[in-house]
């Protein structure tokens, strides 16, 4: 039943020389369909330029610039040294960019392009094409978080526990997961040409609200109330209050969950409707 | 010979696009085996009806089934399998090469084509360690259908497949296409060459405005769209039976000048003699594909070909 009995792939002549090494295609024939589709994924993100310059240089820039400002003795959110403020506020960004990147602008393009179509009507079942997105999406963030930890412990004085820095950064990659079924519900919603600067402007919007740039208890009331609805606002707190050692509250987790879940719905929803009007 | 089984079939499959038919209570069998052109203008109801074939689109009226079951089905099962019209791009993904995109689709059904001999068949060889954005228009056709039958399928949809291609990549292109044919599998594609039809095709369905309008041979198809354009001067603009000639489906005057359309020049012209027209500078041209579908679906028709009742008699779907 599965395809490891068939012949590997040969490498013909001198011409194509190289065209597939059976062993490695050997080897990859063994991951199931949707791993296949992950690592491809993957693959394609850490090959491309214009990603990566974006995904890692607007976080770890970012980080760099909001560095040189003079806060010495600056606590957030009560207790929180400024400086680890500052990195939680940059991982957190750094998700965001990936997970929109990642996306939304690539996956508007393809599905305009017709590969998604194309994918459609193989076997694999359609929510395995979100799934795989959300995935990728999820395996490029968890490294960009990892490298703003780096320049936090390298230049951003930030220190901490073995256990800490593993619990902080699995606890920034969960929380991480709403970007990333957001990138992927833009890139079903827009069109190649708007997904650039929906993508961006989301970047900062989310990213100013969430109070990435600026602590939201120094922002005006008003202002508050909104910040107080953005994912990445509940992503910091669960993080500055795990750095703290006080209790995670269940509110938080609960907003990032209800982000994931009406995200979800909405792309099922589009899916839906695109599919009635034979577009999907 | 027994009735071969059906491979597809329409039963008065109806669907709108607001206010739009696309397919207008459609009924069409196809047998397996068969390598069938869909031709027609555009806005005909092609695409949609490969659409609907694939299950990407749900007609709003009637029942298709693909290999005897429902057109989705046949999706799950890997026994299908499509080259679609490719949008705003190439259809591909980008940011890879040729043989990791053919390696992933490859890895979707559970029983694919061997990996080289759809390279060979779809002559991409020398493409495999190419980037996917960095193909020609010809090319990346090429890499699509390989994709498109990675699956080793027994139906295959194309739709307008040689569009991006110039002529040269176009006779391969049908080279593979039916050699890929002669083994059994069932092809159908849209086009709207006629030549392509005609050359490839063992059978011919001329769709306009969600309908079928002719159905038949591809050579009986081609005598019925044999339209020649007669342009002649003459002394006599204003005798009545120019269009009463023989063949004759248009007439237009134009002070002296006047331009006939036939679907019999020949007789036509012998017509003409006979009767005595005055003409001189006689040119006869061909009408183009334009005249031919006005020829089919204006004025002589389904009655001029080969009715799609040939079939009436196979078996019922799900029949294997």
């Amino acid at each position: 039943m599965t395809d490891l009995s068939v012949a590997p792939p040969n490498v013909p002549d001198g011409s194509t020389q190289g065209v597939v090494d059976p062993a490695r295609d050997g080897r990859r024939n063994r991951l199931t369909p949707l791993l296949a589709f992950c690592r491809f994924e993957v693959g394609r993100l850490l090959r491309s330029w214009k990603f990566l310059a974006i995904t890692v240089g607007f976080p770890v820039i970012f980080y760099i610039l909001f560095l040189g400002d003079n806060t010495a003795g600056k606590v957030v959110d009560g207790s929180v040294p400024w400086r680890v403020y500052l990195m939680v506020s940059m991982c957190s960004f750094g998700a965001l960019v990936a997970a929109l990147n990642a996306g939304g602008t690539r996956l508007s393009m393809e599905r305009a392009s017709g590969w998604a179509r194309q994918l459609r009507i193989t076997p694999i079942p359609a929510w395995s094409y979100v799934a795989t997105k959300v995935i990728a999406s999820m395996l490029v963030v968890l490294p960009v978080i990892i490298l703003v930890e780096a320049v936090g412990a390298g230049f951003g004085d930030v220190r901490l526990s073995a256990g800490t820095w593993i619990g902080l950064t699995v606890l920034l990659w969960v929380t991480s997961l709403p970007f990333a079924v957001l990138g992927v519900f833009i890139g079903f919603l827009v069109t190649p040409e708007a997904a650039f600067p929906v993508v961006t402007g989301l970047m900062f919007v989310l990213g100013y609200f969430g109070g990435l740039f600026n602590p939201v208890d120094e922002m005006p009331g008003s202002l508050q109330f909104i910040a107080h609805l953005m994912p990445n606002y509940h992503q910091v707190v669960l993080a500055l209050a795990f750095l703290d050692s006080r209790t995670l509250a269940l509110t938080d987790w609960l907003i990032l969950a209800g982000y994931v879940a009406v995200l979800g719905l909405a792309i099922a929803w589009k899916h839906r409707v695109e599919e009635a009007r034979g577009l999907a | 010979m027994p009735p071969r089984p059906i491979a597809l079939s329409f039963q008065d499959v109806s669907h709108r696009y607001g206010a739009r038919t696309a397919l207008d209570r459609l009924n069409l069998q196809v047998a397996q085996g068969e390598v069938l052109a869909l031709l027609g203008p555009n806005g005909a109801g092609k695409t949609t009806t490969i659409s609907a074939l694939l299950g990407l689109l749900q007609p709003q009226e009637g029942r298709i089934q693909v290999l005897g079951s429902d057109p989705r089905q046949a999706v799950a099962d890997g026994r299908v399998g499509a080259m679609l019209q490719s949008g705003s791009g190439i259809g591909l993904p980008p940011g890879v090469r040729v043989d990791e995109a053919l390696g992933l689709v490859r890895r979707f059904y559970r029983r694919p084509a061997p990996y080289d001999q759809l390279v060979e068949r779809a002559d991409i060889g020398s493409l495999l360690r190419r980037r996917t954005d960095r193909l020609s228009g010809g090319q990346a056709q090429r890499v699509r259908f390989a994709i498109a039958i990675a699956g080793d399928p027994e139906v295959v949809f194309l739709d307008e497949p040689t569009s991006a291609m110039d002529v040269e990549s176009r006779q391969g292109f049908w080279r593979m296409m039916r050699d890929f044919g002669n083994e059994g599998r069932t092809v159908l594609f849209a086009t709207h060459h006629l030549a392509e039809a005609d050359e490839i095709a063992d059978r011919v369905v001329v769709l306009n405005h969600g309908k079928v309008v002719a159905d038949g041979p591809a050579a009986t198809l081609k005598a019925a769209v044999a339209t020649r354009r007669l342009r002649f001067v003459t002394d006599r603009p204003d005798r009545p039976e120019l269009s009463d000639l023989d063949g004759v489906t248009e007439v237009n005057v134009c002070g002296t000048g006047v331009s006939i359309d036939s679907l019999d020049a020949d007789a036509t012209i012998r017509d003409l003699v006979g009767r005595g027209v005055p003409f001189r500078d006689l040119e006869i041209t061909g009408a183009g594909l334009e005249q031919a579908f006005v020829a089919l679906t204006g004025c002589r028709g389904a009655d001029a070909v080969t009715p799609a009742a040939a079939l009436a008699d196979a078996p019922p779907p799900g029949d294997r």
